[in-house]
């Protein structure tokens, strides 16, 4: 799979991603020398030995031992400090080129429109912003540095070599292309081995998963012995799949080296000859062994990056696909000249908003929908009107919510606000007005007053309380110990429900919106709460324009407006009492929740 | 601990340890080999140089020795890993086999991620720890010491210079091993926080958008990424650092060992092909060396891992009597007495509860949230016991605590409230529970459930695969297979806990209708807290606040003008007529 994805990318993808790579070429040109100074480095040390063979053991001198020895740790320092510079600035490319590419993508990512998120889920975007970059950074720094280390030794040591006896060298340069259809042989077996132990792997993983969280069925069905046959199953067909490449890994290093003692082999058959003969010294013979024994691992790891920048291809290509994703939700170049962007704001061209909303022949179809969902819809909500929409879960009550919150825009007709189309502002200066209390409360991690200011970036501490007080949540923000500096957790996970969701409003509230979006939670929470949030509701849409994605009764029976959905369609809206005496869909509805509620009150 | 910890790792050893021994003799035998060849080298040199031409015979002898170390070496990886996958094998079987016959309480007080993370990343952790490292270690010991034997049969004196560096370069390794380790931990953290404002920013995305704060967002994660990436530099700085002097070392230690291997040469102490040879030894040994202090300061993390796996192997497993007794169990059920909570700290869940199923008939728990109905029936099939003196729950007089779990529980039925789905097919889940039900078997029970004229429309119909990583069924859709996993097993008791809460009013009706077509001489317990559901049932008892408040039929509940009338009156139905509540 990954190798047929990534065929069509020419240069291994590498300029697809070149403007994040430019910034840095002053240092990897430094590196890249470095690095080839390193590999001189290597190709030399085999020399001194020659010459103490030659000069020192053959001629019985240590006539110039003193200037073997400086010339010795003058390149031993040489290269020591050209691999600490070398390597760091490899690190640093690394790293740097990760960190822009994972800003661009995470910058990108807020741009996107909603169409985007509700076709990927967090954890794929997620994988795209925080391991493809470290991949893509890790591969083009380190892999491309293997290969300029590898494949420049190579040439040193041929070209010493050749200087030095062509006969011979000749006969090593045969064992180049056999090693390395060799190693290619065996890389491609196991990058498919490797592959599998990974997938079977996850299904191990997936196995655990199951045995716990279905346990009390596993339990109640009897059927244990039945999971544990077969997780067995699985266990074993992983054990013979790993032996089996382990076979293959581990013949693939022993060719290496057996190739690498027949380089030996074939230097003291044919160099031994002439070492014989006088045609050769001694000390030229010990260089071509220690080349001989050095140059087969070399050709592995040439090949073995070259087959780790195929791969990344796949990461590439994962990383352009989000770079290149567009937002169905764009501001017009006019708009954004007077408004400014999502990060560059100009407030100073913003005007209030009182709050009218209307909807003007909207026909809307979801991007990633068959079926219209809104069809020639009018609709006026002048300012300060509660609007309810109620309907079963999944019926799509959040469409008429997206559309005013611009977070999609309609198909065909127009969506008013204070008179005029939403498309004629800023999506930043739509937001900046409206607030937004989301079903599962969402929370930043941080402390309540980082979480609290996201309403309102320059809120003072009285701003924060009074909110709180507002929303009796000042106790729950007191018991937890240090007050607006207390840590929510991760997600908020220190906090109950309740407490979230009390949060939640008293962020909306902070933010003083003309526009007030609720999604009310479905869960249940304990009745003191409950009571809490239902009062803390009636503060918050007091004056403003609110449309409510309702859950809750008597929310809905004194809202000024009540919009029935069901399969995504509106099928009623009125007053809770024109709606009861149709008798229709709400009364139903209505009816059936008010007996549950009715039901669970009395039984608790 | 350090005996609790060895137990267990002998305990998942048991039928490794054959393939390590002979690991780590092929290991010795192509140590041995590989170091031979240097010697060979060094011979034919002097020989090259005596003016015997002994080339070819050289050249073969040394692929021969190079062949023989080639074939130990993949003997030995080959039969480690054998050792390790088999060992990796037997623990991750006997540790699902564990965590299956746990405790049932055990789950609610421990963390799925948690545990799996046990059972996958720390497996890994011992497995290296036992296949790799503690076999590198003795790997490479032996190879320093045949090496050093080889030198030493050199030239002693030599061999004193070579071996001087060995304790400074593995010490430093050691030393530069256990700064990195610290250093990586920190950077790992800012990894982690940087993953968490990516994963908030996601997840929270119609919050950021609403409130307008992708400014704030951005430069929230900049800086994060910033700090993330500094922690990595300094990591990565630290590791060039620790590879360049590494570097040097080992580079001096080369110098020395040709500086004075020079200077014995001139003084005829040793031969040039001795020369050759020792040069070879010592370069041989510096990646070992080195390595060493890697593998010993990761060593110090496999502890950790055994006791977290010690962790769950440790805990309870459900326990049966001796005493087991096999009744009949088509008999009554009656609870007597019984009180239960969760935990000592916990609150009362039932509270002193006394009534009887009488055998082949229909129950019906009328309950509100909390109010301990599906208790009673976990109870019932011993997923939790009642503590001694608590009360007790008897079949046909039998105390439950008597008959063994499995016994017990392949004689109830029952389906939850969540029902929980396999990673399989449709129709594989449908007969899970029945080895031998064939596909009609399982359409049959499709078809009580309800569930036919749903399957009909799946393109791949009961080959539909479903569960995690399936196909995602509606609540509805859950609760019927469910259902029909349950009426397969054919059991004589059959529970449905709140299970028919996701269907609406008429699919409820047809499937009660159904089922008492085809089940006729089941008991049958239903829960619930719709009245149409229960009030067939020839016995309904209200449960309020882990107490019975009332018990009778519908007609004699009805008439006492209590709790269970008042909440037929909230529903709509009166004594005489019955009213469906809802259409959609």
């Amino acid at each position: 799979m990954t190798n047929t994805e990534s065929k069509h990318l020419k240069w291994f993808g590498l300029p697809a991603i070149a403007q994040y790579l430019r910034p840095y070429r002053r240092q990897t040109t430094v590196m890249i020398l470095l690095g080839i100074l390193s590999s001189v480095c290597d190709t030399i040390y085999p020399l001194f030995n020659r010459y103490a063979l030659n000069h020192f053991i053959t001629l019985g001198t240590l006539d110039t031992l003193g200037m073997f020895l400086a010339t010795y740790i003058g390149i031993l320092l040489a290269q020591v400090a050209a691999n600490f510079i070398s390597s760091y600035l490899i690190g640093k490319v690394e790293l740097d080129v990760g960190r822009d590419l994972k800003n661009a993508s995470f910058n990108h990512l807020q741009t996107l429109s909603f169409s985007y998120f509700n076709t990927h889920n967090v954890g794929y975007i997620h994988a795209r912003v925080m391991s493809d970059t470290d991949r893509i950074a890790t591969t083009i720094s380190w892999r491309v540095m293997d290969i300029v280390w590898n494949v420049s030794y190579i040439v040193f040591v041929f070209a010493v070599m050749l200087a030095v006896n062509v006969y011979l060298a000749l006969w090593l340069l045969l064992l180049i292309p056999i090693a390395a259809v060799l190693v290619i042989f065996f890389q491609r077996h196991l990058v498919v081995l490797k592959r599998k132990v990974r997938e079977i792997n996850a299904t191990i993983s997936g196995d655990f998963n199951e045995g716990i969280t279905g346990a009390k069925t596993i339990r109640t069905l009897v059927v244990g012995d039945r999971i544990q046959k077969d997780f067995e199953t699985d266990t074993s067909h992983m054990r013979r799949t790993a032996v089996h490449s382990t076979h293959w890994s581990a013949l693939f290093t022993a060719s290496v080296t057996l190739m690498a003692s027949i380089a030996l082999s074939v230097v003291l058959w044919k160099g031994g000859k002439m070492t014989v003969q006088r045609l050769m010294e001694i000390g030229t013979l010990s260089v071509f062994m220690s080349y001989a024994l050095a140059m087969m691992e070399p050709v592995q790891y040439v090949i073995e990056a070259v087959s780790a920048l195929i791969d990344v291809q796949v990461n590439i290509e994962r990383f352009k696909g989000l770079m290149d994703s567009e937002s169905d939700v764009v501001d017009t170049k006019e708009v954004i000249e007077q408004y400014g962007d999502a990060f560059h704001p100009r407030k100073e061209n913003w005007e209030a908003l009182k709050g009218d909303v209307e909807f003007r022949d909207v026909s809307f179809r979801y991007p990633d929908g068959e079926e219209m969902v809104l069809e020639h819809f009018n609709l006026k909500i002048p300012h300060g009107t509660n609007v309810a929409i109620v309907g079963e879960t999944g019926a799509g009550k959040s469409t008429l919510v997206n559309l005013v919150c611009r977070f999609y825009e309609p198909t065909k007709g127009q969506v008013l606000i204070d008179g005029r189309d939403v498309r004629e502002r800023s999506q930043l200066w739509l937001h900046s007005r409206i607030g937004y209390v989301l079903q599962t409360p969402h929370l930043f991690s941080g402390s309540v007053r980082e979480n609290l200011r996201y309403g309102k970036p320059d809120a003072t501490d009285e701003e924060i309380m009074a909110a709180l007080k507002l929303v009796s949540a000042e106790e729950a923000v007191e018991r937890m110990g240090h007050g607006l500096d207390s840590d929510v957790g991760e997600g908020g996970d220190l906090l109950s429900t309740g407490e979230k969701q009390l949060l939640s409003f008293a962020r909306a509230i902070l933010a003083d919106p003309a526009i007030l979006i609720l999604d009310e939670a479905t869960s249940s929470i304990d009745t003191m709460t409950e009571k809490k949030i239902q009062d803390a509701i009636g503060v918050m849409i007091k004056g403003r324009t609110s449309f409510m994605i309702a859950h809750r009764l008597s929310t809905v029976v004194d809202a000024d407006l009540i919009i029935a959905v069901v399969d995504g369609r509106i099928v009623e809206m009125g007053k809770h009492e024109e709606l009861m005496a149709r008798r229709s869909y709400y009364y139903r509805l209505f009816t059936r929740q008010y007996e549950e509620a009715a039901t669970a009150g009395e039984l608790t | 601990m350090r005996n609790k910890r060895r137990d267990l790792i002998v305990y998942f050893l048991k039928g490794s340890v054959r393939f390590f021994a002979l690991s780590i003799g092929f290991a010795m035998l192509a140590s041995f080999f590989d170091l031979l060849s240097p010697r060979v080298v060094g011979w034919a040199v002097d020989s090259f140089l005596a003016g015997d031409d002994r080339a070819v015979r050289s050249a073969l002898t040394v692929a021969a020795v190079a062949g023989a170390g080639a074939i130990f070496r993949y003997l030995y990886r080959l039969f480690n890993s054998m050792g390790a996958e088999k060992l990796v094998e037997r623990m991750r079987n006997r540790l699902f086999e564990h965590i299956e016959r746990l405790k049932f309480s055990w789950y609610s007080e421990n963390q799925t991620g948690d545990i799996i993370q046990r059972c996958t990343s720390d497996v890994e952790t011992v497995k290296s720890f036992l296949s790799d490292q503690l076999t590198s270690v003795f790997r490479i010991v032996i190879m320093i010491l045949i090496a050093m034997g080889f030198m030493i049969s050199i030239n002693w004196k030599l061999a004193i210079v070579a071996a001087v560096f060995i304790p400074a370069i593995f010490l430093y390794s050691l030393f530069f091993h256990g700064r990195i380790g610290s250093t990586f931990q920190e950077a790992d953290e800012e990894e982690g926080t940087l993953s968490t404002i990516t994963q908030e920013n996601l997840t929270g995305v119609r919050v950021v958008r609403a409130f307008g704060r992708e400014r704030y967002e951005r430069r929230r994660f900049e800086h994060q990424n910033d700090i993330y990436t500094a922690a990595y530099l300094k990591l990565s700085i630290l590791i060039s650092a620790f590879w360049s002097m590494g570097d040097f070392f080992a580079g001096a230690q080369v110098m020395a060992v040709v500086a004075v291997g020079a200077y014995l040469a001139v003084k005829g102490q040793i031969t040039a092909g001795d020369y050759i040879a020792f040069i070879s030894y010592n370069s041989m040994l510096s990646w070992p060396v080195r390595s060493l202090g890697r593998v010993i300061s990761d060593m110090s993390k496999a502890g950790v891992s055994v006791d977290r796996i010690g962790y769950i192997m440790n805990s309870k497993e459900e326990e049966d009597p001796d005493r087991a007794i096999r009744p009949a169990m088509d008999r009554d059920i009656a609870f007597s007495h019984v009180s239960f909570r969760y935990g000592p700290d916990m609150p009362k869940i039932l509270d002193d509860v006394s009534f009887t199923i009488p055998a082949g008939k229909t129950v019906g728990i009328l309950g509100g949230t909390g109010s301990g109905k599906s208790t009673l029936m976990y109870l019932l099939d011993r997923l939790y016991d009642i503590g001694e003196g608590s009360g007790s729950i008897t079949i046909g007089g039998v105390d439950i605590r008597d008959i063994p779990r499995d016994y017990l529980r392949d004689h109830i039925g029952m389906v939850l409230q969540e029902p929980f789905l396999f990673s399989r097919s449709l129709s594989e889940n449908i007969g899970i529970a029945a080895d031998d039900a064939g596909q009609p078997a399982i359409e049959r029970a499709a078809g009580i459930a309800s569930l036919s004229e749903t399957v009909r429309h799946f393109r791949h119909g009961y080959d539909t695969m479903v569960g995690e990583r399936g196909m995602t069924l509606s609540g509805g859709q859950k609760q019927r297979t469910a259902i029909a996993q349950m009426v397969i097993r054919d059991t004589p008791i059959m529970i449905f806990d709140d299970s028919l809460s996701a269907v609406d009013a008429e699919t409820d009706a047809r499937i009660r209708v159904e089922l008492n077509r085809c089940m006729g001489n089941a008991t049958i317990v239903l829960i619930s807290h719709r009245i149409t559901t229960l009030m067939a049932a020839d016995e309904i008892v209200v449960l309020n606040h882990g107490r019975v408040t009332e018990t009778g039929t519908h007609e004699e509940l009805l008439k006492k003008q209590g709790l269970y009338a008042r909440i037929c009156g909230i529903q709509g139905i009166a004594a005489e007529t019955k009213k469906g509540g809802d259409s959609k």
